[in-house]
C-alpha cells in the first residue's frame, strides 16, 4: 500500500505537513502517481504488490494474469526525487477471435515486463519531472517519454499542471498477419487542482492524444480499423473529508470521446473509513458506459451460414466486443493495515462485470456474452 | 416567454462541469483555506493517486477491457493487451 505514505502513524502531537497541498494532491499519475510536496520528499518508500486478474464468460474461462510489481521512491539530495516501478505479467488463457464467440477462441500464453522511471527537480513552488516507460511482450514493444511541469500559487491553494508525452509502439504478431507495424501517439494534458475549502480538494484535467498507425487486433477475424485515432478526456475529481466522522469520500467523473466514434462516461466513488488507529476500510464503486465505434458491427450467429462477414466488405469493420456498446460495474473493498510507523500492508478485492444492457442512455450491442472478472491485490510497503 | 431549449449532450455536460469547476477557482463561492486550516487536506487519503501500483494495475485492466482510457496523466506507455 501507501507507496507515498509520509504520514503513516504520527505521534499525537505531530503536526501534519502543511506544504503545497494542491501540488501534493495533484500527484498526477501518468507515469507514476506520487504525492509531492513543493519540496522533495524526505522519506523513501519501497512497495511490493502481488496482483491477479481472472475473467470469464458463460462457458469459457478466459484470461488469467498474475502480476508481481515493485515501486521505489528515493529522495536525492534536497531538491530531487527518483521513482521507478517494475511489473511482470504472466498471462494465460483464451480469448475469442471475434465478438464473444466461444468456438475457435485462441488459447494463448504470454509474458509482459513493463517499467517506468522518473526524476523530479523541485524549485520554489515549481516542480519539473522527466520520465520514461517501457513495455515488452513477445509481439508488442512500447516506449514512452514524458515531461511535466507543476506550478503552485503563493497561497499554495492552486496548482496548475502541464504534461506532454510521446509513445512509440512496435507490433509483430506471432501469427504473422503483419510485420513491423508501428503506432505513434503524442499526448498533452492541462490540469488544475484547487483546495476549495479546508475539507475539499477538487481537480480538473483535460487531455488529448493524437495517435496514428496500426490499431487492428491481429488476433481477431476481420478486424480493420482506422490508422488514426484521436482521444479526448475530461476528468473531474473531488475529495471531501467529513470531519466529525473522520471519513473521506473520493469521487470522480470522466468524459471520453475519440475519432473511432466512441463516447464513454466513467464515475467512481469510494469512502475511506478509519477502523481504530491502525486499519482503514475503503469500499469502492465504479460505473462505466460506452457507445460503440462507428465501424463496429453486430455479428449474427447463423448455424447455416456460419461466421457472418460485414455486408459488402466495408473498408473498416470490427466485431471486437471492446468496441461495442455496453456498461460495466466494479464493486470492491480495500483494507489497509498500518503495522508500525514504517511498515504497512493492504489487501483489495474487486468484482468487475460487463453487460450490454448496462449501457446508459441507449441499447447495448446485442448478442454479447456477459464478462465478469475477479481482481485481487495484496501489498506491503516500507518507508526508509 | 420563449423557452430556450438546449439539449444536454455528453460534451455539453462535460463543458458545464468544467465551467462549474473553473468558476469555483475564482473563489466566488467558497473560501479557500488558510495555511493553518490544511490539516485535513494533508491527510494521505485526500491525495489523488496515493497508491501508484494499485492505480497502474487498475488502469491496465480497464485499458485492456474497455475502449476509453486516460485522463489522469501522460507518459504511461502502451501495451498489446489483447
Amino acid at each position: 500500500m501507501a507507496a507515498t505514505d509520509h504520514d503513516d502513524i504520527q505521534p499525537a502531537d505531530a503536526r501534519p505537513r502543511l506544504g503545497s497541498i494542491t501540488l501534493a494532491a495533484l500527484a498526477l499519475p501518468g507515469l507514476l502517481n506520487v504525492a509531492h510536496a513543493e519540496s522533495a520528499p524526505t522519506d523513501g518508500v519501497i512497495s511490493v504488490k502481488l496482483q491477479s486478474y481472472d475473467d470469464r464468460q458463460p462457458g469459457l474461462d478466459r484470461i488469467r494474469v498474475i502480476a508481481p510489481s515493485l515501486y521505489v521512491l528515493a529522495p536525492v539530495a534536497s531538491n530531487w526525487a527518483l521513482e521507478a516501478s517494475l511489473v511482470h505479467d504472466d498471462i494465460s488463457g483464451a480469448s475469442p477471435r471475434w465478438h464473444s464467440a466461444i468456438s475457435g477462441a485462441s488459447h494463448m500464453s504470454d509474458h509482459r515486463t513493463a517499467g517506468t522511471a522518473r526524476v523530479t527537480r523541485y524549485f520554489d513552488r515549481v516542480s519539473v519531472g522527466v520520465g520514461g516507460a517501457f513495455s515488452e511482450e513477445r509481439d508488442y514493444r512500447s516506449r514512452a517519454a514524458s515531461l511535466d511541469v507543476r506550478w503552485s500559487t503563493p497561497d499554495n491553494n492552486t496548482t496548475l499542471y502541464l504534461g506532454a508525452g510521446l509513445t512509440r509502439d512496435d507490433i509483430n504478431p506471432v501469427n504473422g498477419v503483419v510485420e513491423n507495424e508501428h503506432k505513434r501517439s503524442n499526448e498533452f494534458m492541462i490540469g488544475v487542482t484547487q483546495a476549495w475549502t479546508k475539507n475539499d480538494l477538487v481537480q480538473l484535467n483535460v487531455g488529448h492524444v493524437a495517435a496514428s498507425g496500426y490499431f487492428n487486433d491481429p488476433y481477431k477475424l476481420v478486424d480493420k480499423r482506422p490508422r488514426e485515432r484521436d482521444q479526448t478526456t475530461v476528468l473531474a475529481r473531488w475529495n471531501h473529508h467529513i470531519e466529525p466522522l473522520g471519513v473521506t469520500i473520493r469521487s470522480s467523473y470522466r468524459f471520453y470521446r475519440d475519432t473511432f466514434g466512441i463516447r464513454a462516461h466513467t464515475a467512481t466513488v469510494e469512502g475511506v473509513h478509519p477502523l481504530g488507529e491502525r486499519f482503514t476500510l475503503t469500499p469502492s464503486l465504479r460505473y462505466y458506459t460506452q457507445g460503440k465505434a462507428d465501424f463496429y458491427y453486430d455479428p449474427v450467429y447463423d448455424p447455416v451460414i456460419g461466421e457472418p462477414y460485414p455486408p459488402g466488405r466495408p473498408r473498416l469493420s470490427s466485431s471486437d466486443h471492446r468496441l461495442s456498446a455496453f456498461g460495466a460495474i466494479t464493486v470492491g473493498a480495500k483494507i489497509e493495515w498500518r503495522i508500525d510507523s514504517r511498515w504497512s500492508a493492504d489487501f483489495k478485492y474487486e468484482r468487475y462485470e460487463q453487460r450490454s444492457n448496462w449501457r446508459l442512455g441507449g441499447n447495448g450491442s446485442p448478442g454479447l456474452a456477459r464478462l465478469s472478472a475477479d481482481i485481487l491485490q495484496i501489498g506491503f510497503s516500507r518507508r526508509f | 416567454m420563449i423557452a430556450l431549449k438546449i439539449p444536454i449532450t455528453p460534451p455539453r455536460a462535460a463543458l458545464l462541469l468544467a465551467v462549474l469547476a473553473l468558476s469555483s477557482l475564482t473563489g466566488c463561492a467558497l473560501q479557500p483555506p488558510q495555511a493553518f486550516e490544511k490539516g485535513n487536506l494533508a491527510k494521505r487519503e485526500m491525495t489523488f493517486g496515493a497508491d501508484p501500483l494499485e492505480d497502474a494495475f487498475s488502469q491496465h485492466v480497464y485499458f485492456s477491457k474497455e475502449a476509453a482510457s486516460g485522463g489522469t496523466g501522460v507518459g504511461g506507455g502502451g501495451c498489446g493487451c489483447n
